[in-house]
């Protein structure tokens, strides 16, 4: 059978594409035979993925987050990521990988998209992201495989421990009604509140101030949603952040419990909740209204009705802009999903212990 | 500004959402989001729909009471500065036929009339932010990309 020319070139390409996918596995089975082989398994977004990791080098650094969604082992996950790190396994990328990325790094601009996609290899089956410090993801959606390197998990920045594999679970969950978003979420089993908005509107605060409710968390940072058959979140990771003296002192529960605390000119205060209050944490609940903080300086809390066109600037700008290859899909779903629930502005008072009271008494009305 | 002239979204740099009668657009590229309501987003439906200049003058003034000249004025200027913020761009005049088409519109013979207001784009640039807090944006001058300090919440 002849192709025509557009066909050949789109075959060519993808054959490239597969090839180069293929190369990068390859340097995940050195790492695999020169070290030992830990499987992880989670539940993240009602499928089981599987981690495997090569070496030990990034386990300690990216489990913790995902701690509460363990699962049990099973020869079938629907995705196995493959990870490792050159600096304890002493498998660096294959050459031509690495000769690569030597050139993505030297003239980056040339060779990554917006948002860190190597230009010409992404396809509707193939992913692939380069990102600071030195982090490859890859991902072949055909076969459910992806592939996750660092040059050194030491290294690894304290946000990617506290969102691991953001960038490769959202390619690969966002064609099965599952998409990451950056919001909070609090509720319980029955239903809960979806929290948007950008870094800084109160998500955290919010999400946290919750710990001593009734109300259970989800997420104070970044969360799956799905809209079908009804609106419902996920727990992704069960990591809190806070930023700043002020931050810490709102929250004595916490303050003690940071591992972090001296680095805090750098970082955001960052802990598992998974360790500290597995009470608290919940795998995910059905989503009654989308509430978009927003930080008053007054004393009291209280909500205020928001359209949905507001809602949905809240929740799609700051997602889309930190997910590679997000796009128009993601922002229709995100509309859906505003469309299907009630909207308010949570006005935020500086007496954040009204915070949950208000949320439960929301719950209990719609 | 010609009548006859359309224009079309700025696809895929763009997206939009009209949700009860509010658009949201965002610019993927320039990390920028917009808002319209009312006559603004009567006028990006119609834009959507690739109709010329003319009818969607024509369309704006039987929908909305008002002054005829400031409704010209004040489309052609919404539409330039869509322009100018790359969110729409001209369309080949050869393809507008084709691919236009329109909707009915009401006539005060059986609707009344909304009152015009000068239409507004509501521009949001708070996020870009967040668009070069991905790490791979923040660039020394050597070229190699460098994370900001803080990160998003």
């Amino acid at each position: 059978m002849k192709l025509n020319q557009t066909e050949s070139n789109y075959s060519a390409d993808e054959a490239d594409r597969l090839a180069y996918f293929q190369t990068v596995f390859a340097g995940f089975q050195r790492a695999k035979q020169n070290g030992d082989l830990i499987n992880r398994f989670y539940n993240i977004g009602s499928y089981t993925i599987c981690l495997s990791f090569a070496g030990t080098g990034l386990v300690s650094q990216l489990t913790p987050a995902f701690a509460h969604l363990e699962t049990m082992p099973t020869e079938t996950p629907a995705l196995t990521v493959c990870l490792w790190d050159s600096a304890s396994t002493g498998i660096k990328l294959p050459l031509l990988v690495s000769s690569l990325i030597s050139l993505v790094r030297s003239r980056w601009q040339e060779h990554l998209d917006i948002r860190g996609e190597i230009k010409g290899y992404n396809s509707d089956r193939f992913r692939t992201v380069f990102q600071w410090p030195a982090t490859l993801s890859v991902l072949d959606l055909q076969q459910n495989l992806a592939i996750y390197w660092v040059d050194a998990a030491a290294e690894l920045p304290y946000f990617e421990r506290g969102s691991p594999l953001r960038t490769i679970l959202n390619w690969w969950l966002e064609n099965r009604d599952r998409q990451c978003v950056h919001a909070g979420a609090v509720g319980t089993p029955t239903g809960g509140v979806l929290l948007a908005g950008k870094g800084g509107s109160g998500k955290s605060t919010s999400a946290l101030a919750c710990l001593k409710s009734e109300l259970l968390y989800a997420s104070d940072d970044y969360c799956l949603v799905a809209s079908d058959p009804i609106p419902y979140v996920y727990s992704l990771y069960n990591t809190a952040k806070l930023k700043g003296a002020t931050d810490l002192e709102r929250f004595p529960l916490l303050a003690n419990k940071f591992n972090n605390l001296d680095r805090l000119e750098e970082e955001k205060a960052m802990i598992f909740l998974a360790e500290h209050f597995p009470e608290k944490v919940v795998a995910g609940f059905p989503i009654k209204a989308v509430l978009v903080p927003r930080v008053t300086g007054k004393k009291d809390t209280i909500l205020q009705r928001a359209s949905a066109g507001a809602a949905l600037a809240a929740l799609a700008p700051s997602t889309i802009f930190q997910l590679p290859s997000a796009g128009k899909q993601t922002f229709q779903m995100l509309a859906k999903l505003v469309k299907a629930v009630d909207c308010y502005y949570l006005n935020l008072g500086t007496d954040i212990g009204q915070i949950p009271q208000i949320i439960s008494q929301l719950l209990t009305q719609i | 500004m010609l009548v006859s002239e359309s224009f079309i979204i700025n696809s895929p740099k763009v997206v939009h959402e009209t949700i009860d009668g509010e658009v949201v657009i965002i610019n993927l590229e320039e990390g920028t989001y917009y808002s319209l309501v009312k006559v603004g987003a009567d006028i990006w439906n119609a834009v959507e729909r690739r109709i010329s200049f003319g009818d969607l003058i024509e369309e704006i003034q039987m929908r909305y009471s008002g002054d005829k000249e400031e409704i010209e004025e004040s489309v052609k200027a919404l539409i330039k500065e869509l322009q100018q913020e790359e969110l729409i761009i001209s369309n080949d005049v050869s393809s507008t036929q084709e691919n236009s088409f329109s909707v009915e519109i009401k006539t005060s013979d059986n609707l009344e009339k909304i009152k015009f207001e000068i239409p507004k784009l509501e521009k949001y640039t708070d996020m870009q932010d967040l668009l070069l807090l991905d790490p791979i944006h923040e660039v020394e001058e050597t070229g190699w990309p460098k994370a900001k300090v803080e990160v998003a919440e």
